[in-house]
């Protein structure tokens, strides 16, 4: 099983740093990657994420995502865009067809069920065949929400294990996994936020997850452009899995 | 069970376990968020509170179960409080329906502010610490804070609003008769406090600013900051009152109608009102504010600061604004400019009808239900008693089961009565 999913924001630190990192993915561990649009405000990100978006935001255009895409695909990687509302809403519904066609697999986004709740089941309703929506729930979604919005979806889940990402509130991995995964049954669930180890990559797969996301823990590698930690990571948790299973 | 009696004494009322709103909300509770991206007062959060209490804060779990030794501090302090008919105040108003009172003026510190500090204070003293800090306007929250501390056998130290300090002496005496420090705010204990004092040397000081002081006190100190309003964790810890009422309605066979509660910060009347929103989803639920301090009638649903200082961070809320300079009012918990997160989402969804009561109203119904119940309640209950009042009034011929809940009593606020 490949048990990872990166987040990258686009074009952090640069364009072509962030294209070495990804020609040095290990396609035995990566199953998805998590790109990140860059936006003004990523309000429920955590520092350092929030900090990534400024340095990108500069020089970013939307056909950067193209490259990245393409670039994964060589790799037979799918990619889903972690997208603030707001900048969806900007830029109009043809943009959801734009970016199917450019070969993103779906979309996360984490403020749509909190700041546009109205507009939730409407969104989801407008994507086009081929470009997946991806509930992104966390331990503050409502039981009814939940229901509503897995009912509507087919695909993976996005379950974040903490408020917001980078930051360390206690919970019991045990009980929050538990809780997503009776009630999503079958689903394949992706869990993320706040995981900063590779004992806890293992920890919550052995509690029956199907993924985790990875995104804080990386961006000291891509800031430094240490290429070699970031190979060293993925073989860290390639020889994890084998124990695992 | 005769439906007249006072208390319901029986230590079965208490609940074994907390009620939590969250997953139970209709839209997902907004997290709280960072004031910029170079500071996180979230991590902050981290160093300053227990442990169990931040777990509690971002918890989806409905029920989380009372420690032992917080269910027996609870039966020592008074829980459960009594729940009555308010017959005298019935027979005045000539209403057919009834009206019940649950009365958080009855625990020792007269408020039901101690509902959640005495578990606040347990978690702070099994993390080792030698003991909490946290900020008080009018008394009470210290005055709970000092009680909890003193049954935990930790230290509690106290930064008290300077105006408050000066004009509050009793409160003050009672804090430190339960052995707490007592600082007045801005003080020179702390960088924050000192750099208020240089602009101003006779700051009469505000929460804002206390709070400011507090949080540092706590980091610089190895200490626990305690919360007295507005956190979630905070509202789950009240909800021992609903529950109660849940409890003592059913063995009086009785189901609520109308659910009436005040909001300062918000934690009486989610605490109060949650549990029984959730048993009956049909009972109309109104929140009683000042007509000073109209948060939920003219402020906005948005993020802002729980602190005026923004030491804290910020969360999703109705608010006038963390600047929001209320006039110096009768009813001092009832001043702040916003309100818990999980209450201002059930305003903005319709299930929580607002209410702004003016100040002679309060007064009136304060000495209608003092001489009809006997009871002198806090000018911050008098609101829901005010509320009560006129749905009463405005719907005299139904005959409905008013809840109210009363959650203090108003016996060192009597000076409201000489205005």
């Amino acid at each position: 099983m490949k048990p990872l999913v990166l987040y990258f924001t686009a074009n952090y630190p640069s364009r072509e740093i962030l294209s070495e990192f990804i020609a040095r993915l290990d396609t035995s561990v990566v199953k998805y990657v998590e790109l990140g649009m860059p936006t003004d405000n990523p309000l429920y990100d955590g520092p350092t994420i929030k900090g990534t978006h400024g340095t990108s935001l500069a020089d970013f255009r939307d056909s950067d995502l193209k490259i990245y895409s393409d670039l994964l695909r060589e790799h037979d990687i799918r990619t889903y865009l972690l997208v603030y509302y707001h900048e969806l809403r900007k830029r109009g519904p043809g943009f959801l067809h734009y970016l199917r066609d450019i070969g993103i697999s779906g979309l996360i986004i984490p403020d749509l069920f909190i700041d546009y709740f109205d507009s939730g089941t409407e969104v989801i309703k407008s994507f086009p065949e081929g470009l997946e929506f991806i509930p992104f729930f966390n331990p503050a979604t409502p039981d009814s929400v939940i229901r509503t919005v897995a009912e509507m979806t087919s695909s993976w889940v996005y379950y974040g294990l903490q408020p917001s990402t980078g930051i360390n509130v206690p919970f019991d991995l045990r009980e929050v996994s538990k809780r997503i995964l009776e009630m999503v049954p079958g689903r394949e669930v992706n869990f993320g936020f706040g995981i900063r180890t590779v004992d806890q990559v293992r920890e919550i797969m052995e509690l029956g997850s199907n993924g985790v996301a990875i995104g804080t823990m990386l961006i000291p590698m891509l800031k430094g452009n240490r290429i070699d930690d970031f190979v060293e990571f993925q073989e860290k948790v390639r020889e994890m899995m084998k124990v695992v299973g | 069970m005769h439906e007249y009696m006072l208390s319901l004494q029986e230590r079965e009322i208490i609940p074994d376990n907390w009620y939590n709103i969250v997953p139970d909300l209709p839209q997902p509770l907004p997290p709280p968020v960072d004031k910029d991206n170079e500071h996180s007062s979230i991590e902050l959060l981290n160093r300053i509170l227990p442990r169990e209490i931040l777990k509690q804060e971002f918890t989806f779990q409905r029920y989380t179960k009372i420690p032992e030794e917080v269910q027996e501090l609870y039966a020592q302090i008074g829980r459960p409080t009594p729940l009555f008919r308010a017959s005298g105040l019935e027979r005045f108003l000539d209403y057919r329906g009834k009206i019940f009172i649950k009365y958080e003026g009855a625990t020792i510190t007269g408020s039901h502010k101690i509902n959640t500090a005495i578990p606040q204070a347990i978690y702070a003293r099994n993390e080792g610490v030698k003991g909490v800090v946290t900020e008080t306007g009018a008394g009470q929250w210290g005055t709970a804070t000092a009680v909890a501390s003193s049954f935990s056998g930790i230290k509690a130290k106290i930064f008290m609003v300077k105006v408050s300090f000066q004009q509050k002496p009793l409160r003050k005496q009672i804090m430190e008769l339960y052995g707490a420090e007592i600082v007045p705010s801005p003080s020179t204990e702390t960088k924050f406090g000192r750099s208020v004092i240089e602009k101003r040397h006779d700051h009469p000081g505000t929460l804002g600013i206390a709070i400011s002081e507090a949080v540092e006190y706590a980091l610089e100190h190895d200490m626990r900051y305690m919360l007295g309003s507005v956190f979630n964790s905070v509202l789950t810890h009240q909800s021992v009152i609903g529950l109660e009422t849940e409890k003592q309605l059913e063995i009086l066979g009785e189901e609520p109608d109308v659910l009436i509660g005040c909001v300062g910060g918000g934690s009486n009347f989610g605490g109060f009102t949650f549990p029984l929103i959730k048993k009956f989803p049909e009972a109309e639920v109104l929140a009683s504010t000042a007509e000073e301090v109209p948060k939920f009638t003219h402020g906005d649903y948005k993020y802002d600061f729980v602190d005026s200082a923004q030491t804290l961070p910020s969360v999703k809320m109705y608010s006038l604004g963390s600047d929001f300079v209320p006039e110096k009012i009768y009813a001092g918990g009832l001043r702040y400019h916003g309100a818990a997160p999980s209450v201002s989402m059930l305003v903005k969804t319709g299930k929580i009808t607002p209410s702004d009561v003016s100040e002679e109203t309060v007064i009136d119904a304060l000495r209608i239900f003092a001489r009809t119940q006997g009871i002198v309640a806090a000018p911050e209950s008098g609101h829901a008693l005010a509320t009560a009042i006129e749905y009463v009034v405005s719907h005299r011929n139904d005959r409905k089961n008013i809840v109210v809940n009363v959650s203090g009593h108003g016996l060192l606020d009597m000076s409201i009565f000489d205005r």
